[in-house]
């Protein structure tokens, strides 16, 4: 029952976390440039977000309205997915300072996961912070974005704090069990040798949503505490659900913060 | 007569050949192929406008013979450390992994850490194409059941000459 909620969870915040504006709205705000600029990118786009024509399709809408965001950050998409840095943040930049609430959350998002820039991301969800209690998903809806701060922190070797920013979540009024916050937890509780805090959540990560890289850290951890037996059945474990590839970490774009290989594995 | 008649042909080919050059590439980024930086070796198993992206049917992240930790280890043994050259940045390497796993067509790009073009020494970025060139382990990829041609990158976060982080 845990488990189904979780993938629930996951697949409405996947959803809601990156949305298409409603170009009627600006018409109520009486934004007109803005709604003949929504009007013709979607009446227009039903291209490839790569080809050329989808690029003439946005410079046509942002040469309607100059500071339609959404078309800035959808130019910027085909960008990231190919690593072009220099494009992608020249066009994202462009969308946050239209409407930096909306499109904040996306480039923080998008700095850690594609760049490795954590203090970039860390610095965007300050400024979110500063505008809202709530600081929203990342644009993947994966995480929240107080669990990627904690991810940065966890990244720059501040473990401390990215154990506190983690709990501090956690126990908020808008904390919403999603799938990796006990594993990363664990996570970070390895890092500072804190061996029974670390199986305290990964056991209830397992209880939840058991997967190839919960079991790895189990057998982590039980090796460290020396609980031979234990940690050979979550290294066979780990072995078994890897091989089983509906049960490990997956991002089709990267390599998660966290996520093992099978060689890992191996040589634990 | 003659000669004005080769003229106007050369003419017309010099256009014709200008306008191909001009011509926009399919996708955003798409790698043109070049003889000088390319060499002739290297071959596509499909047509140039099938090259499909690395995420395209994707098992996760990199498609490498042992996985992520493979390439780490390969990068983070072999790349030494450029101490007197405090740079800091990113670099990506662009290339293509063709049906029989063979790699091609490299490309740099590069910027600071406030993603401003910038180009790093040649002590930093031929190291990390050196190594680039010689990976021999990229997994070949089928899309829709087919062999294909993919683009693959590998982002190198440097600091302060060293090496950090590679990406995805």
């Amino acid at each position: 029952m845990k488990k189904n909620i979780l993938v629930i969870s996951f697949i409405i915040l996947s959803v809601f976390g990156y949305t298409q504006p409603n170009c009627n709205a600006y018409l109520w705000k009486g934004d007109t440039l803005q709604y003949k600029a929504c009007k013709y990118y979607f009446e227009n786009n039903r291209y490839y977000q790569f080809s050329r024509e989808f690029h003439k399709v946005v410079d046509s809408t942002l040469a309607i309205c100059p500071y339609f965001a959404y078309a800035y950050r959808e130019k910027s998409a085909s960008y990231v997915k190919s690593g072009n840095f220099i494009e992608w943040k020249k066009y994202m930049d462009l969308a946050v300072k239209y409407d930096t609430i909306s499109y904040l959350p996306v480039r923080a998002s998008l700095k850690y996961k594609f760049f490795a820039d954590y203090k970039g991301t860390i610095k965007d969800i300050e400024i979110l912070e500063s505008h809202t209690n709530n600081i929203g998903y990342t644009s993947n809806g994966t995480y929240h974005l107080q669990t990627v701060k904690a991810l940065c922190y966890y990244k720059l070797n501040e473990f401390e704090k990215a154990i506190s920013t983690m709990q501090k979540y956690m126990k908020s009024s808008y904390y919403h069990p999603m799938i990796y916050d006990n594993l990363h937890m664990g996570m970070f509780y390895l890092k500072i040798n804190d061996y029974n805090s670390a199986l305290k959540y990964l056991l209830a990560a397992k209880k939840i949503y058991d997967f190839a890289e919960v079991e790895y850290y189990l057998a982590y951890t039980y090796k460290a505490l020396h609980c031979k037996k234990k940690y050979l059945l979550s290294k066979k474990n780990a072995l078994k659900l890897y091989n089983n590839k509906t049960y490990r970490m997956y991002d089709p774009y990267n390599f998660m913060i966290g996520q093992i290989s099978k060689n890992d594995i191996l040589k634990l | 007569m003659a000669l004005k008649k080769i003229s106007l042909i050369i003419f017309i080919l010099f256009l014709f050949n200008n306008k191909l050059i001009a011509q926009e590439t399919r996708w955003i980024d798409d790698i043109v192929p070049n003889e000088v930086l390319d060499g002739t070796s290297f071959k596509l198993c499909n047509n140039e406008n099938q090259v499909i992206q690395y995420f395209f049917g994707s098992n996760g992240g990199v498609e490498y013979n042992g996985g992520k930790s493979a390439i780490n280890s390969l990068f983070f043994s072999q790349f030494k450390e450029v101490k007197n050259i405090k740079e800091s940045g990113l670099i990506r390497i662009r290339f293509i992994v063709n049906c029989e796993g063979k790699i091609g067509r490299f490309r740099l790009l590069s910027s600071d850490l406030n993603y401003q073009p910038f180009t790093f020494t040649n002590i930093i970025s031929d190291q990390l194409l050196k190594i680039t060139k010689d990976m021999n382990g990229w997994l070949p990829k089928k899309y829709k059941n087919k062999p294909a041609d993919y683009y693959q990158y590998l982002i190198f976060k440097i600091e302060e000459g060293k090496l950090i982080e590679i990406l995805p």
